[in-house]
């Protein structure tokens, strides 16, 4: 069984439709890229994976659950899972609260709480950071201490939406070690959306190619990096649509 | 996001809270608290004040009042938010015993109200005995642009008192240019005329605290005084306990016969502000006045004072008993 | 010139009251704290959450909601005190209730002030909470009232400050109490109704004193809700949580 299931799900918002009939599988333990120019629906399909929206149309199977439902089943759905943004979303408190937040409302118990933080804490190589206001971070810092919020949950899934899309390279290879080693240390799986080809290329063991909200085309890295089978993938692939 | 900060914070919040919105320290938590609905006056002159230690020691109550004009101490009392009425409306008063909302009136003291106005005087009236007369030589004279006149407008005994006076000079003064309604109470309303140079009419206890407050700066001084139909009595009415139950009709009953006893009339009569006496006792004689006479309820009212142990002033003695001897 | 005497006097006068322990003057005053500051408490109460739930939810008529909100925050004291001495009077439809010229009467009419200004306040704070934070604390497995509490730590300064405004608007009122606690000496007169009674009758110098007196009880309770502002902006409550726990972690 695999862990999402979607099935013609589509999404438009007020002005313009963001998916159409998308059908994509997230196997357990894999990194799944999601590459796309920018707008191609990228993050609308993480947004409908971690159930912060309803699909118009279309049914989505979390671990073979089906993910309609009261506003309660999609919470203890969701709760399974972690999700870091694009731009960090950090509260305006000290670093160890952000990263506990997730763990409160839970309702761990406070010395769970702080093993954990700090465990998480020192796997972004942030340990020591705790007492600082989360305003007062560098971008990557802010996002590192992010991804440790996500972390600390021990989710099934961690959802990342183009995390590292502004951030200089050593922070962008900090990040994208973190996310091998949790998916390896831990099984954690993985789906990453990012418009940098590179990255899908160096992290994922499949990719999925979504254009103008449409899934083009899923198959493992090497497979579709080197041999597509859509004329629109390749195009993409050698740089000839331009986001 | 702080899972113990928040009921924290309400907590403390709540026992905040609790402590401030405890009852008040009462000081005086045995005492029964009396409330008058009364008028400006009786309030700005210091009278209620000056009374209070000796009526609160003697009842061991506690007297407060409202401080209204006698438009809004009638409609409060007649909610029953009060527990007596010391107001000086004689038409309305009447009223508000033909109502039923009150049952026992006797006029209790008096004062007089003076036509005061710029020492310049444009209008002529200093002098003047009769103020029908006064009043029209204003009105006169603010057609013509060289006088004002300042009316406090609120429905207090003082404007009901100045707007007979219009009706006795036939001038209906509303909306004329050179009549201006403050609103307000007597102090604000002379400071006014004081700053427009206008003339206006005020119990003559605020109008000598101001102006012995004030000095130099008043340009105002006294033009018309000693006219009848400026006397400013005083009624005191008691209110219907069957239609209020809830008011503290006994501690009311007891300042009713404080302040027609020999005591409270003296008190009264021995009430001054710098050096001038401002309210004169007048129970059981008004006719020493020119009102109608009160007989009956004097007769009643003594009848208490003699049972409650308490004295009625000296001039009833004589008055009230001899007919009594002699029936 | 008289009337710099008046101010110089009044300044003076206020002075004198304060370190003389007048307990009238004490007692007027704990009268205004007390009404003002329990209004203001439970003007929060109420109005934080009820502004909250109106930033933070989409509902039809929303906007008609706001603009009611914001309308009532400039509700005048007076037409307040008029409509709760009407229903609270002796003979009115809640005179059963013995309110009438009592401190618990003057506290509802300014928390009835106080709750549009604190909801009004609360409602421009959270509404300019970025989205991205509201989606991010529902991703982490928030429910509501989670959601709500999170948001509300977002914006506390929001929150101190329509505290800070409320508060200013209840102490300073005196159209409302005056007609509902009726001045009554000892018992419901507060600073604000003692000052338009010494003003009319001409005691200006006595009356300039309460002010000074009220405006430096306001400005006390400002210094404190600042620096509250201040510490919370600091992670006040981070801190002494943290300490909290480095401590159990070492036992």
């Amino acid at each position: 069984m695999n862990l999402v299931e979607m099935i013609g799900v589509s999404k438009s918002f007020v002005d313009k439709a963001a998916l159409k009939g998308v059908s994509l599988s997230v196997r357990r333990g894999e990194i799944l890229s999601i590459i796309g120019p920018s707008g191609a629906g990228k993050t609308t399909l993480l947004r409908l994976i971690n159930l912060l929206i309803y699909p118009d149309e279309g049914k989505i199977f979390f671990e073979g659950v089906d993910t309609e439902g009261s506003e309660q089943h999609r919470r203890t759905l969701r709760r399974r899972m972690a999700m870091v943004f694009q731009h960090p979303a950090l509260f305006d408190a000290s670093v160890f609260d952000n990263v506990a937040l997730g763990l409160r409302i839970r309702g761990f118990s406070e010395r769970a709480v702080v093993e954990k933080v700090d465990e998480a804490l020192r796997y972004v190589g942030l340990s020591g950071l705790g007492r600082r206001r989360a305003a007062t971070l560098s971008a990557g810092e802010a996002q590192r201490v992010s991804l440790a919020r996500a972390l600390v949950l021990e989710p099934k899934l961690l959802l990342l939406d183009e995390p590292t899309a502004n951030l200089d390279p050593p922070n962008v290879a900090a990040i994208e070690n973190v996310v091998k080693r949790v998916n390896s240390d831990s099984k954690i799986t993985v789906v990453f959306a990012t418009h940098n080809l590179l990255q899908a290329k160096r992290l994922s063991d499949r990719v999925a190619f979504l254009w103008m909200g449409e899934l083009v085309e899923v198959g493992e890295t090497s497979e579709l990096f080197e041999n597509p089978k859509d004329e629109r993938t390749s195009l993409y692939l050698s740089g000839r649509i331009i986001y | 996001m702080n899972g113990k900060a928040l009921p924290v914070i309400v907590g403390a919040l709540a026992v905040i809270l609790i402590t401030l919105s405890s009852p008040t320290i009462n000081l005086s938590p045995s005492r029964s608290r009396l409330v008058i609905a009364t008028t400006t006056s009786t309030v700005d002159s210091g009278l209620l004040e000056y009374l209070k230690p000796y009526f609160d020691s003697r009842f061991n109550a506690d007297m407060t009042w409202l401080y209204l004009g006698t438009g809004q101490a009638i409609a409060v009392a007649s909610r029953g938010d009060a527990d007596i009425l010391l107001i000086h409306d004689r038409v309305r008063e009447d009223a508000f015993v033909n109502s039923g909302s009150g049952v026992h009136r006797v006029t209790v003291m008096y004062n007089d109200f003076v036509v005061i106005g710029p020492k310049s005087d444009p209008a002529g009236i200093k002098g003047c005995t009769n103020v029908t007369v006064a009043f029209k030589k204003i009105a006169e004279a603010g057609e013509q642009g060289s006088a004002a006149f300042v009316s406090r407008g609120d429905k207090s005994g003082t404007n009901a008192l100045e707007l007979r006076m219009w009706a006795g000079a036939d001038v209906s003064p509303r909306g004329k240019p050179w009549y201006i309604e403050t609103g307000q109470g007597m102090s604000p309303t002379i400071r006014v005329s004081n700053e427009k140079q206008a003339y206006t009419v005020s119990d003559r206890g605020t109008w000598g605290k101001l102006k012995s407050k004030l000095g130099d700066t008043l340009g105002l001084q006294i033009l018309v005084e000693g006219d009848a139909a400026l006397l400013n009595p005083y009624g005191l009415i008691n209110l219907n306990p069957t239609r209020y139950p809830n008011i503290n009709s006994d501690l009311a009953e007891k300042f009713f016969l404080f302040m027609i006893s020999d005591e409270g009339q003296g008190l009264i009569e021995r009430f001054e502000v710098s050096g001038q006496q401002l309210f004169f006792p007048v129970f059981g004689k008004p006719e020493s006045i020119g009102l109608p006479s009160e007989k009956a309820e004097v007769q009643f009212w003594v009848q208490k004072l003699r049972e409650e142990g308490m004295k009625p002033p000296s001039w009833i003695q004589s008055d009230s008993q001899v007919p009594s001897d002699r029936v | 010139m008289p009337g710099w005497e008046e101010l110089f006097y009044g300044v003076f006068r206020a002075l004198q009251l304060i370190f003389s322990g007048d307990p009238e003057i004490a007692r007027i005053t704990f009268l205004s704290l007390r009404v003002s500051g329990a209004a203001t408490l439970l003007g929060g109460i109420i109005g934080i959450p009820l502004g909250a739930t109106i930033a933070l939810r989409s509902f039809r008529g929303k906007t008609i909601v706001i603009s009611m909100i914001n309308t009532l925050m400039g509700l005048p004291p007076v037409l307040v005190g008029l409509i709760f001495y009407i229903l609270l009077s002796s003979t009115g439809p809640l005179g059963f209730l013995h309110l009438i010229y009592t401190p618990e009467a003057m506290m509802l009419a300014q928390l009835t002030m106080v709750i549009p200004i604190v909801a009004g306040v609360v409602i421009t704070s959270t509404s300019g909470i970025d989205v991205g934070l509201r989606e991010a604390a529902i991703s982490l497995g928030a429910d509501a009232l989670q959601e709500v509490r999170i948001l509300l730590w977002e914006s506390r300064l929001g929150l101190l400050t329509a505290l800070v405004v409320g508060f200013g608007a209840a102490i300073s009122e005196v159209g409302a109490i005056m007609i509902v606690g009726g001045n009554l000496l000892g018992y419901t007169r507060a600073l604000t109704t003692s000052i338009v009674l010494l003003t009319n009758q001409g005691e200006f110098v006595e009356a300039i004193a309460l002010g000074i007196i009220l405006l430096a009880l306001a400005f006390l309770v400002n210094v404190v809700l600042t620096c509250l502002q201040m510490k919370s902006r600091s992670g006040l409550f981070a801190q002494t949580r943290s300490t909290k726990i480095n401590r159990k972690v070492e036992v």
